[in-house]
């Protein structure tokens, strides 16, 4: 018995500096992705995605924390706040750079800003489609548009919420088109769905992921998307693009930290990241929530988002204030 | 009605297979204990749980899911019940007169009513699921925000029924209510109001935190303030069983809160949480003698909680018809099928019909599962009550942080709690009822944002309220009720008319 506690001992004490070693490394405990959104979500679903690919590639445990509120700015808050060591990161979807866009609007203190955080990688892009009830009496995007003409301000298109993810594309079609309507925002993607298949607005700029059950049903139409190529599970649906419309944009998410990250943690980061969109458990995950998987390495992300924010904030301006 | 039969025994082949039995009882089970903590509702409850489910086959995932749905809905009443703590939304109307049920040492009988009740609600629910839900989720979608408004209207004239005390004060707790509830991001604006600068306050004050507050906090502080030691309830083995009296009272609201709660449950947005309210103050309305309601009436208890049942089921209609989410609750359950590669939507009845016969099933078994769990729980719960309550209240308190904390992982929302506590506290010394603060709160975010969506859908005019069929109708009843309710300060003019304004504590 006694030697055996000698042994025990002499192990604990040759193990001891390994321990200490492995301390420095990133990383060496729980890595805490955090989810802007409910649970069930886009952001949430990503997320439950990538955490256990992370947890294989990085042996240490990675949990999905989900800190919904604000449309995804109290999640934005803690994470911008939270200390830059590579272990509380968030998945965050296009919104998190209308955000500060609306709150500059408004002339209130912003809960974060875009420059508080670093992209590590962008995960998915899908363009959302222009869904149309089926009760109006237009075939394709060219007799929406010239019907929208000829009663303007009186067609609804709904939308998940004020500036949101779907009303800034929608935004942008109308501009575009110089097309007036009446917009009927809602509290999220569900409720906007519902308002269109209840034929209480005629149409909205809808995920594809959502639009997908009732188009195959024909509760709805689509008539255009917001992609610049065509979309693998409706090759039938044109873009914007090729319809005459120059316009682009993307229901993307991606994973950020805190700008302050030192660089080697933000390099393993990026790297695992890297593999794990690679990884077949991955792809095979996100093929069943129907999010097709659009990776952008950082250096690209940030080009890309950089460019991606601009165009927004300029469409947000447009819209301007909505209540006088 | 042959085809569903074949069906419906296609159902039970697969929800009575031993594997899935297990989970429909795991399921039962850990809802009925969320149910209970404090603060922790079905959503909590079903979130925490949905990481979980992804390992497992859709089906058992939506038959353990929705087994902690209901399990939730009805371990909320529990602890309405014995220490009028409401688990969410729905129960606060169980608070009421469940709680001043367990003063008169009744807590045995208005338990056993609760889940006799819900099982009832919960059946009638799961019939019009498997019968009607194509046909009903149709009619559903024709309540856009014009008839949203209007049902809230009505569920706001029947604030005026709610409380046994003054008129005036009853409005007054109303008024704060409606005021709580405006506070955040206005959706139709994108202004931000009264959130000084928190940005979880964008949201909105939560019900939860709120409702634990108001009812529980603000009770164990006025325990705590009592001169003389509350005395320890004994309750003897024949007080469990309700007496004869207590079935033939609860068999009318138990039979219209289910039907009540199932129609308002199938209605998109967060209509369900209305049933409970709308129930109670229907069974106020219809009672003999409506001021034994807040006194401890155990119609009370079996409308409001048969019909939050209800509404559960109903909620499902919508979901599983046509794959749109009508609630918190059900978006998550959508996203429980989805990441199984399963997506929910107008066809999953006739593609996937393993899985919606196995749920429906399944939710057949669920429900005799929480009774035969729960009605011999009833005596082992009602015994919690002999624990002395400088040992309870403290453990009570501390649940209370916890479940409210859990939730979303919020210490803004704790402290919302606490604060509420105090102000329940102060209310209740100066005898303001408290059961309009949380309807106000509950109903004011929903109706200002149904009236200016239908205001935005015909662009300020409020003809489109007379325009739409299912509104008007819903419009004139309200008004109708409305009439009534004044009726009484219009016509007993002979007698003093400032009693029945409700200067002297005179109710309509």
């Amino acid at each position: 018995m006694n030697h055996l506690l000698a042994h025990s001992l002499l192990g604990l004490c040759l193990c001891a500096p390994l321990a200490a070693q492995a301390q420095d490394k990133y990383p060496s405990r729980t890595i805490s992705i955090v989810s802007p959104f409910p649970p069930g979500g886009t952001s949430d679903l990503t997320a439950r995605q990538l955490a256990p690919v992370l947890e294989r590639i990085f042996k240490q445990p990675v949990t999905v924390q989900n800190r919904p509120g604000a449309a995804g700015a109290t999640g934005a808050q803690v994470v911008a706040n939270a200390t830059p060591d590579g272990y509380t990161l968030i998945l965050h979807l296009v919104s998190i750079s209308a955000l500060p866009e609306r709150d500059k609007l408004f002339g209130t203190k912003p809960a974060y800003t875009r420059d508080q955080f670093v992209g590590i990688a962008r995960l998915t892009a899908d363009p959302p489609m222009l869904v149309v009830h089926p009760s109006l009496p237009v075939k394709n995007l060219k007799e929406f548009v010239s019907l929208a003409k000829k009663k303007p301000g009186e067609m609804i298109f709904s939308s998940s919420g004020l500036y949101g993810a779907s009303h800034v594309p929608y935004e942008m079609f109308l501009q575009a088109a110089g097309l007036k309507m009446r917009h009927l925002p809602t509290t999220g993607g569900a409720p906007a769905m519902t308002a269109v298949l209840g034929g209480h607005a005629i149409s909205w700029a809808c995920p594809p992921n959502i639009a997908a059950p009732h188009l195959q049903s024909g509760k709805v139409r689509a008539y255009a998307q917001w992609g610049a190529k065509r979309l693998e599970a409706f090759p039938d649906v044109r873009t914007f693009k090729e319809q005459g419309y120059d316009i682009e944009y993307y229901l993307w998410g991606g994973l950020f930290a805190p700008k302050d990250i030192p660089p080697q943690v933000f390099n393993t980061l990026r790297e695992t990241v890297r593999k794990a969109v690679a990884d077949p458990d991955f792809i095979k995950g996100m093929e069943k929530i129907r999010t097709p998987i659009a990776y952008q390495d950082a250096d690209e992300f940030k080009a890309f988002w950089d460019k991606d924010a601009a165009k927004l904030a300029r469409v947000i301006q447009k819209i301007g204030k909505v209540a006088k | 009605m042959v085809e569903t039969f074949q069906n419906l025994l296609l159902g039970f082949s697969i929800a009575l297979s031993p594997s899935i039995l297990v989970y429909a009882f795991a399921g039962c089970i850990i809802g009925t204990l969320v149910g209970m903590m404090p603060g922790l509702g079905p959503l909590a409850g079903i979130s925490l749980l949905l990481p979980a489910t992804f390992g497992l086959n859709p089906i058992i995932a939506i038959v353990l899911l929705s087994g902690v749905y209901y399990g939730a809905m009805y371990g909320g009443s529990t602890t309405s019940i014995l220490v009028r703590i409401p688990g969410e939304a729905a129960s606060v109307m169980t608070c009421i007169d469940g709680y001043e049920m367990t003063k008169n040492g009744r807590a045995g009988p208005a338990l056993a009513i609760a889940a006799i009740g819900s099982f009832i609600a919960g059946t009638v629910g799961v019939i019009g699921l498997m019968l009607l839900a194509p046909t009903l989720a149709e009619f559903a979608l024709r309540f856009g925000p014009p008839e949203y408004t209007a049902l809230l209207m009505m569920g706001l004239f029947i604030l005026a029924y709610m409380s046994s005390g003054s008129t005036i004060k009853t409005l007054a707790s109303a008024g704060l209510g409606l005021l709580l509830g405006m506070i955040g991001i206005d959706v139709m604006s994108g202004y931000t109001r009264f959130s000084f600068d928190v940005v979880e306050l964008g949201d909105g004050v939560g019900i939860v935190p709120v409702a634990v507050g108001l009812f529980g906090i603000s009770e164990i502080l006025l325990t705590a303030g009592q001169a003389a030691a509350v005395k320890v309830q004994r309750p003897r083995l024949r007080d469990l069983i309700p007496s004869r009296e207590e079935f033939r009272l609860s068999v009318g609201p138990i039979a219209r809160g289910s039907l009540l709660g199932f129609m308002i449950g199938i209605i998109p947005g967060s209509a369900h949480i209305i049933s409970s309210f709308v129930s109670y103050g229907m069974e106020r309305r219809l009672a003999k003698d409506p001021e034994r309601f807040g006194k401890g009436a155990i119609e009370g208890v079996a409308g409001p909680e048969s019909a939050n049942n209800a509404a559960a089921s109903g909620a499902f209609v919508p979901m599983m018809a046509l794959g749109i989410p009508t609630s918190p609750v059900t978006a998550v359950m959508i996203a429980a099928i989805m990441v199984h590669g399963i997506s929910p939507g107008p066809l999953l009845i006739s593609q996937q019909p393993e899985l919606f016969w196995g749920f429906v099933a399944s939710m057949y078994v669920g429900n005799v599962v929480l009774l035969i769990l729960n009605l011999p729980m009833v005596g082992l719960f009602v015994n919690l009550l002999r624990i002395p309550y400088s040992y309870l209240y403290p453990c009570i308190l501390a649940f209370c942080i916890l479940g409210t904390y859990s939730v979303a992982n919020s210490m803004l929302d704790v402290w919302m709690m606490l604060i509420m506590g105090g102000i329940g506290y102060i209310l209740r010394k100066f005898h303001y009822d408290l059961a309009p603060i949380a309807l106000g709160l509950v109903l004011a975010p929903m109706l200002e944002l149904s009236l200016r969506q239908s205001l935005a859908m015909s662009a300020g005019d409020y003809g489109i309220f007379l325009e739409r069929p299912i509104a008007t109708t819903m419009f004139a009843l309200g008004l109708l009720l409305f009439l009534l309710a004044i009726k009484p300060l219009i016509f007993k003019r002979g007698k003093d008319w400032r009693k029945d304004v409700g200067l002297e504590g005179e109710q309509g």
